[in-house]
């Protein structure tokens, strides 16, 4: 039995229903009668499945979206030390429990509609950002990720996935002739030499690609033999996907190259911004000495906020480090400070 | 209202606009770090938050 003292009914709530990619519901249903019991004016389950939770009116509308689905991946829920073992816990249950006990925190605020989303599928396919990104126009919207409640996050890399695969006709191994193995091990090591290269330019992980052989497979039918990889790049501001894609088929000369998923490509916002302001005067006002950082990874900020075009940041309890790991945890104590740092900044961007 | 500071990195003065904020980030002119205005009243500016790097989401 997990002791209640001293924990967020949202957060254990939202912890308790475990939620990995498509198998959202569960989550999605507690998460808005629990809104509702908070007070929320409207709470309803979108086309796709995305829990959403609306308060106030007004001619501004401020998006705190976040993600409610998690990787699969059970961890039995303890609570020890004041600290809170479970999948989600970091990423992304603990930012989205945030946003929903400060917006009813706060309350109705003058001028302003608060809106928040735990979306569906962000481990996946993004298909909750996705559809989300054509039916809102905030002015402002904070992505409900990890960064740590004294930090802001500002950006994320991009991604593109790509299959190619190398063909060679049947031979016997003692005619010297290359196999479609040995071509593909080549067309890997000129991608790696290709990346390699890039990089010498930067010094920061930010502003390097980073390429990752994630799936090799290989055979034949008699006549030819073939060589799959399956290649993942985490892509800088600086290379979108297409280019990158194009390097690719480069490299791989002849051989078949194939786009995989969505590419997305790397976002990152300006500091400068009443978003931002309100987030260095929250976490001074809560005792804490703020800082930026900027991610490796990809998140749904960087499907919605090159469409919205509005101030964009990240923030949420947890150490992301601990994202996608048996270990995810997250201190009860952070997750209070980032609660408190959202409802001053909350209360600095509404007045 | 004297609205010139000194950078706390290299000393330069650096001039503010009337109606800068609080929290706002600046360039130094001289030394190019960022400044964050901490308060407007009286005008003070601290070095701004670095910006760390960190993986996942």
């Amino acid at each position: 039995m997990i002791k209640m003292k001293n924990i967020s009914e949202t957060l254990l709530g939202l912890v308790s229903n475990y939620s990995p990619s498509g198998q959202e519901k569960p989550a999605v249903q507690f998460l808005l009668q629990r809104m509702q019991a908070l007070g929320f004016e409207r709470t309803f389950q979108d086309k796709v499945g995305n829990a959403v939770g609306i308060i106030g009116q007004g001619p501004h509308q401020l998006m705190l979206l976040g993600h409610i689905d998690t990787v699969p991946g059970e961890i039995p829920i303890r609570i020890e030390n004041g600290v809170l073992y479970a999948r989600g816990s970091v990423d992304a249950k603990g930012p989205l429990a945030a946003f929903v006990d400060a917006v009813a925190a706060v309350g109705v605020r003058l001028g302003w509609q608060m809106i928040v989303i735990g979306a569906v599928g962000e481990e996946t396919d993004s298909r909750g950002a996705r559809y989300i990104v054509d039916q809102y126009r905030p002015d402002m919207v904070i992505i409900g990720e990890p960064s740590a409640w004294e930090r802001i996050t500002l950006g994320y890399k991009g991604c593109a996935h790509v299959k190619i695969t190398a063909r060679r006709s049947s031979h016997h191994s003692a005619s010297g002739q290359q196999t479609a193995c040995e071509a593909a091990a080549q067309i890997w090591q000129d991608v790696q030499a290709w990346t390699g290269e890039y990089n010498e330019k930067y010094n920061r992980r930010f502003e390097q690609a980073q390429t990752s052989l994630l799936k090799w497979s290989s055979g034949t039918n008699g006549f030819e033999n073939r060589a799959t990889l399956e290649i993942e790049a985490r892509l800088p501001l600086a290379l979108n996907p297409v280019d990158w894609f194009l390097v690719m088929k480069e490299l791989a000369g002849t051989e078949e190259v194939q786009t995989m998923g969505f590419p997305i490509q790397a976002y990152r916002s300006e500091k400068n911004s009443p978003l931002v302001r309100s987030f260095l005067k929250a976490i001074r006002g809560a005792g804490g000495k703020p800082d930026f950082v900027v991610k490796t990874g990809t998140a749904d900020m960087n499907i919605v906020a090159p469409v919205w075009q509005c101030p964009a940041v990240a923030y949420g309890p947890g150490d992301s480090s601990l994202d996608h790991t048996p270990q995810e945890h997250l201190s009860l104590e952070e997750y209070e400070n980032a609660v408190t740092v959202l409802k001053k900044m909350l209360k600095n961007i509404t007045d | 209202m004297n609205n010139n500071v000194l950078c706390p990195e290299c000393e330069a003065e650096v001039s503010l606009d009337a109606n800068v904020m609080q929290g706002e980030i600046l360039v130094c002119p001289d030394c190019g770090v960022d400044l964050e205005v901490i308060t407007t009243d009286p005008i003070a500016v601290e070095i701004a938050p670095m910006e760390e790097e960190d993986w996942g989401e």
